[in-house]
């Protein structure tokens, strides 16, 4: 939604984390059964599903945050506003400089 | 190691309709996560569960599928300087206690009344959590959009910040210093909610913007790391006993990838109050939603008697309008970011515009 934006779009890298991602997910489904089982065994397996999300965030994230990217959705870089909360405190009273007279 | 529990268990088979309804509401729910910072598990695990899948394979299918898009979130949303880390682990510290107290509370209240008791617990607990603290969320984002002062810190806040209780912790991004003592109820209570409803952050947010004095920007953005760190030991727990049904986690977790970085864009596109306005409505609806589960559990536990098809009819109303409750959340974030989207940059302008400008 950042229309016209002149930076350059990150199409390859959306390709390439793309083609990871859907060999992921091919890898998983093609034996979806055999993988299944494996997962659900319970015990020390737990670190199977575990770590598959964690490689699969890691892949599929990328691939999604470069998608809305090249679809020119990128977020505007603002810094949150700042609330008052509690009043600043004022600085000390400084003598005011006068001007003197020397003769 | 084969857990006993996993025999007894039946893993659906899986279509192209329910993997696509799994990838849209994976997708709806993550957008609504990453604009919000929760929301999502409370439809995931009641459509998971319409779609055949056992109740303990669907909460914990849905919890490993919680914790990495919280964690993409995050990561996304501390990018944009809206996450207080030290804040976040404060309060999963505390959450963590909550939880296991949660859990002691469900188990009393299933030995004392069953199962139609502990569902009654949940759902009253949904209803009154939700239309008091969800009205409140409500009622002040409408105040702060109609005044021109924009976003205040609650006044509840601004009195406990000035009460020094050692340890007293300073929160930089939050740009607030408040005691220790203030932050602990506030994540034991997010605990409480998460492991009563599933939802934490619909106290966790609440709290931590009128009870902490954060913004409701850096409060739904915490409530991520608060996510992904209760998530994680749950799924390692639930993945321990082999519950997890990786398809369905990996299938839910394509969509809410896509979803959740989406909405974490949006905050950055709109104003600060429509955070508030997202999480009071869709907390309403939910409330509504739950609020037509109630009579079935009572005619369970024969306070009240109803017919079959009066019940059906219920729980048919409360399954949808809680997709409502998802959907409605999703097209205000949508329909706010569309309004505000940012105008094309004076650089991109076409180059005779730019010339005759000079």
């Amino acid at each position: 939604m950042a229309l016209g934006s002149t930076k350059k779009k990150p199409i390859g890298k959306t390709a390439i984390f793309g083609a990871v991602t859907a060999i992921l997910y091919a890898a998983v489904f093609a034996k979806a059964d055999m993988v299944l089982q494996l997962f659900t065994r319970g015990g020390l397996y737990a670190a199977l599903p575990i770590a598959s999300v964690f490689v699969f965030s890691f892949a599929h994230g990328a691939f999604a945050s470069n998608l809305w990217s090249v679809l020119g959705i990128e977020a505007v870089m603002k810094q949150p506003a700042k609330r008052p909360t509690t009043p600043a405190p004022r600085p000390a009273q400084r003598p005011r400089p006068r001007l003197r007279l020397s003769l | 190691m084969h857990d006993l529990a996993v025999e007894g268990l039946k893993f659906i088979d899986l279509t192209w309709i329910n993997i696509g309804f799994l990838f849209v509401v994976g997708f709806v729910g993550g957008l609504v996560s990453g604009f919000i910072g929760s929301g999502g598990a409370f439809v995931l695990t009641p459509a998971m569960m319409s779609l055949g899948v056992p109740a303990a394979v669907a909460v914990a299918s849905n919890m490993c599928h919680k914790f990495p898009k919280a964690m993409v979130g995050a990561y996304k949303r501390f990018k944009y300087g809206q996450v207080d880390l030290k804040l976040g682990l404060v309060m999963a510290a505390s959450a963590t206690v909550g939880v296991q107290a949660g859990i002691k509370i469900q188990e009393m209240i299933l030995e004392k009344w069953g199962e139609a008791g502990s569902n009654l617990y949940v759902s009253l607990s949904f209803v009154a959590v939700l239309v008091i603290v969800g009205g409140y969320v409500f009622y002040d984002a409408w105040n702060t959009s109609k005044s021109s002062a924009g976003d205040q810190v609650s006044s509840l806040a601004l009195r406990l910040q000035k009460i020094n209780l050692p340890p007293m912790i300073h929160f930089k991004t939050a740009n607030l210093t408040i005691s220790l003592w203030f932050t602990v109820p506030v994540g034991f209570a997010t605990g409480l909610l998460a492991a009563t409803i599933a939802v934490g952050g619909f106290v966790g947010v609440p709290g931590m913007i009128y009870v902490v004095g954060a913004s409701g920007l850096i409060s739904s953005a915490t409530e991520l790391v608060i996510a992904f760190i209760m998530g994680f030991g749950g799924s390692v727990k639930w993945a321990i006993h082999g519950m997890v049904d990786i398809r369905l986690t990996l299938i839910i977790l394509a969509g809410s990838l896509l979803g959740v970085q989406l909405g974490a864009i949006g905050t950055t596109y709109v104003k600060e109050h429509m955070i508030k306005v997202v999480m009071g409505t869709i907390m309403i609806i939910v409330a509504v939603s739950r609020g037509l589960a109630v009579p079935k559990y009572l005619e369970e536990l024969g306070l009240v008697s109803l017919a079959k098809s009066t019940i059906s009819i219920l729980d048919l109303a409360s399954f949808l309008i809680m997709c409502a409750a998802l959907a409605i959340g999703a097209l205000i974030i949508l329909g706010s970011m569309w309004k505000n989207k940012p105008a094309a940059e004076p650089s991109a302008l076409p180059v005779e515009e730019v010339y005759e400008r000079v």
